[in-house]
């Protein structure tokens, strides 16, 4: 008896048992939930069920990535989708962070004007909504680029006009699969030399030279394997005909609207966040490394920014997640991302809401979480390691 | 034992005779009378068809449907609410119980019936699917436009139809799906596509919206065949009745040259049989749904018949100009048509 006793008064027996309790009712919620929508939806006549995926879809993408044509099922228009919405989203992230770390080192800048007008840009930018920029943009681009007759010609390979920038595209890519593999190779060469270097100068102090193997391995190599296969591949090249190019791949103003948009706006708060982390290094550490004699650029490069990436990492992961939302605005201009596509005409044609609606909460939930743990990883890489 | 037997057959008979009287129930129209107005779903902005002027009156085929229907429910053609929806809201909106019906140039699709749990209740407008083109691209048909890029609302039929059409044919056609209507228009307007493609009716309403209007073509010949109409839900068989005879009603009325002007001296004079069973002097036709028996006397008397109601919105007192048609009725070369008043 008194051994029952203390069982149940146990503290760690008691936890588990509420959390237990707890666990259940959430998924007998959940359980009830779904039963009860699909229910009344047998009784409202609405289809359910995932089965509609391998309908034909139907619907033309202007800009595929995939394989997917327009008489693949719903499920090929479903990556195609994904795959648009990595795109614009991988892109604005680096770019982004690029413009982002720009603005916010021109805000510390000691140069008036320089510091006024990126923190005017950061205060117009915090201050407007995401849709106007997207807008602006997007009418903005296309009002600016000419008739499809009057295309700008980059060196009458590449057309630029308000239908979008027409590029050639390589015939087969073999070449190009072969120029990647080499230029993965030297990378690889580059990171173990560079080890290499680190551990021999730990160990006798040497220097080795690497500017010359860096230029050798990350930009003549990749120069020389990009240009072989450039001539080495037949070239689709698009040519006028009727009422626009034909041949070679479209990239739409579409794509390029909600790329700058998102880049632009989220640059904004990526300044702030590089501002504030580079003002959280207290001043001591750069008068001390003044004392030292490094130089403000060497300053900068190896006692302020390392310290500052700790504090900007958790803000950052935020502003990532960010642009990864924000990607769905594509939706408004038209960019076939998975909301767009998935969400608006796939919904439309079968109706079915929930499913739809949840296998997209789903893309993002994916995309974000992976978005986090990596950033999770860096953030926990760059900790600062305490003895 | 025998007073039990005639007390049973006398209560048997009596619920017999009461539920002889005694209606489907009809959830719906309870809810109207008890709101006091209809709530209908309606198109967020297309002259002719739906469209809320700077007063926030909303005048219109659909909306006259509407209208009309308020009149034969409620007794009053202002009772009505409307609700704009684009192209993505239509379905959820009806199916959650928002709106009573939508009116809301929507086409019949086999796939629309038997998925989305929706009922369409008969034909108010016969629509066919063309392009409007900029006049100096010089386009004579559908098939010039090879190569050319088309701006299109994402999730109407004419996302498909133009895809579709244009793959039969092997036509290469760049097609830009927005998600409004009026995002397409100010694309094609900004030079994105080279063609816009819609309904023909709708395509004359929305050819206003243009900057300059005059610099653009309709294409006559159009590529598909859409007929639009009233929808409902599954489900409360009577609602259904009603909004599917009030359409017959505005057409019959047509076709019995019962109009808004003459009703009055037809419901008092007329010797046709089928006009006095329409404006409810005969027949008690009114009853059998649960409506008042002058139910399209009201909806014919504040709103006029579907060749009134025509020709006030899209037809040529309209700014649209469009002739009548398929939407013609059948003994005039059309293909309006509808089942008798017996």
């Amino acid at each position: 008896m008194s051994k029952v006793l203390a069982f149940i008064n146990d503290k760690r027996v008691r936890d588990v048992f509420y959390q237990a309790a707890l666990l259940i009712g959430l998924a007998a919620l959940l359980v009830y939930f779904i039963r009860n929508a699909s229910q009344n939806m047998v009784q409202a006549g609405i289809a359910s069920g995932f089965d509609f995926l391998w309908r034909t879809s139907g619907i033309e993408v202007p800009f595929v990535l995939t394989n997917y044509t327009q008489s693949d099922n719903i499920l090929s228009l479903f990556w195609a989708g994904v795959a648009n919405t990595l795109l614009v989203t991988v892109i604005a992230l680096v770019l982004a962070t690029a413009l982002g770390f720009l603005i916010g080192i021109a805000r510390l800048s000691s140069i008036w004007l320089v510091q006024a007008i990126a923190g005017a840009y950061v205060e117009f930018v915090r201050n407007i909504p995401l849709l106007f920029f997207v807008l602006f943009w997007y009418f903005g681009v296309i009002a600016a680029l000419p008739a499809p007759r009057e295309s700008l010609s980059v060196f009458g390979v590449a057309f630029l006009n308000n239908r979008g920038l027409t590029i050639p595209l390589p015939d087969a890519g073999a070449n190009f699969r072969y120029a990647f593999i080499a230029i993965a190779i030297s990378c690889l060469l580059h990171w173990l030399f560079l080890r290499w270097a680190r551990r021999r100068k730990e160990a006798t102090g040497r220097d080795a030279p690497i500017l010359r193997v860096g230029l050798v391995l990350l930009l003549l190599i990749p120069v020389l394997a990009l240009a072989w296969a450039t001539l080495a591949t037949r070239w689709d090249i698009p040519v006028l005909r009727g009422f626009n190019y034909r041949g070679g791949f479209v990239v739409i103003p579409e794509f390029v609207a909600l790329l700058a948009a998102l880049v632009t706006y989220t640059a904004g708060f990526i300044a702030e966040i590089v501002r504030g982390g580079i003002q959280s290094v207290p001043h001591g550490q750069i008068e001390a490394s003044g004392a030292l004699g490094l130089r403000p650029g060497q300053t900068l490069r190896l006692v302020t920014i390392p310290q500052a990436l700790r504090v900007m990492t958790p803000p950052m992961t935020n502003q990532y997640l960010n642009v990864l939302k924000n990607s769905s605005f594509g939706a408004a201009i038209a960019y076939p991302d998975v909301v767009s596509l998935f969400m608006g005409s796939a919904l439309n044609n079968t109706g079915q809401a929930i499913e739809i609606i949840a296998m997209t909460l789903a893309v993002y939930l994916v995309i974000g979480l992976a978005v986090s743990a990596f950033m999770n990883w860096y953030n926990a890489r760059i900790a600062l390691v305490t003895r | 034992m025998k007073t039990f037997v005639l007390a049973a057959a006398l209560f048997a008979a009596g619920t017999l005779a009461a539920s002889a009287q005694q209606l489907a129930p009809s959830p719906t129209l309870d809810a109207i009378k008890a709101r006091g107005h209809l709530e209908c779903g309606v198109h967020l902005g297309l002259p002719g068809f739906s469209f809320a002027n700077d007063k926030g009156e909303w005048t219109g085929l659909d909306v006259d449907y509407c209208k009309a229907l308020a009149a034969a429910v409620l007794g009053d053609a202002t009772k009505v609410k409307f609700t704009p929806t684009s192209v993505q809201q239509r379905w959820p909106i009806l199916q959650s119980g928002q709106v009573d019906l939508l009116s809301r140039n929507s086409t019949i699709t086999f796939s629309r019936n038997a998925t989305l749990g929706l009922n369409f209740q008969g034909i108010n407008f016969y629509e066919g699917q063309t392009f409007i083109v900029r006049k100096k691209a010089n386009v004579k048909s559908a098939e010039d436009l090879d190569g050319a890029s088309v701006c299109v609302a994402a999730g109407s039929t004419e996302e498909k139809n133009a895809a579709d059409w244009f793959r039969e044919r092997n036509l290469k056609v760049t097609i830009t799906n927005f998600q409004k209507n009026d995002d397409a228009i100010t694309a094609y307007d900004s030079g994105r596509c080279d063609a816009y493609t819609a309904g023909v009716g709708a395509l004359a309403g929305q050819r206003a919206k243009l900057k300059v209007p005059d610099d653009h073509t309709i294409l006559t010949k159009p590529i598909s065949n859409d007929p639009q109409g009233p929808v409902t839900r599954y489900g409360d068989e009577r609602w259904q009745l009603i909004v599917r005879w009030v359409l017959n009603g505005t057409i019959a009325a047509e076709m019995l040259g019962v109009t808004s002007k003459n009703v009055d001296e037809m419901k008092a004079n007329s010797k046709n049989t089928e006009v006095r069973r329409l404006l409810g002097a005969e027949g008690g036709f009114g009853a059998m749904m649960g409506l008042p028996d002058d139910w399209m006397y009201k909806a014919i008397k504040q709103v006029g018949n579907y060749g009134e109601s025509y020709e006030r919105t899209v037809g040529l007192a309209s700014p649209l100009k469009l002739e009548r048609g398929q939407n013609q009725l059948w003994t005039k070369g059309g293909l309006l048509f509808t089942p008798p008043f017996q």
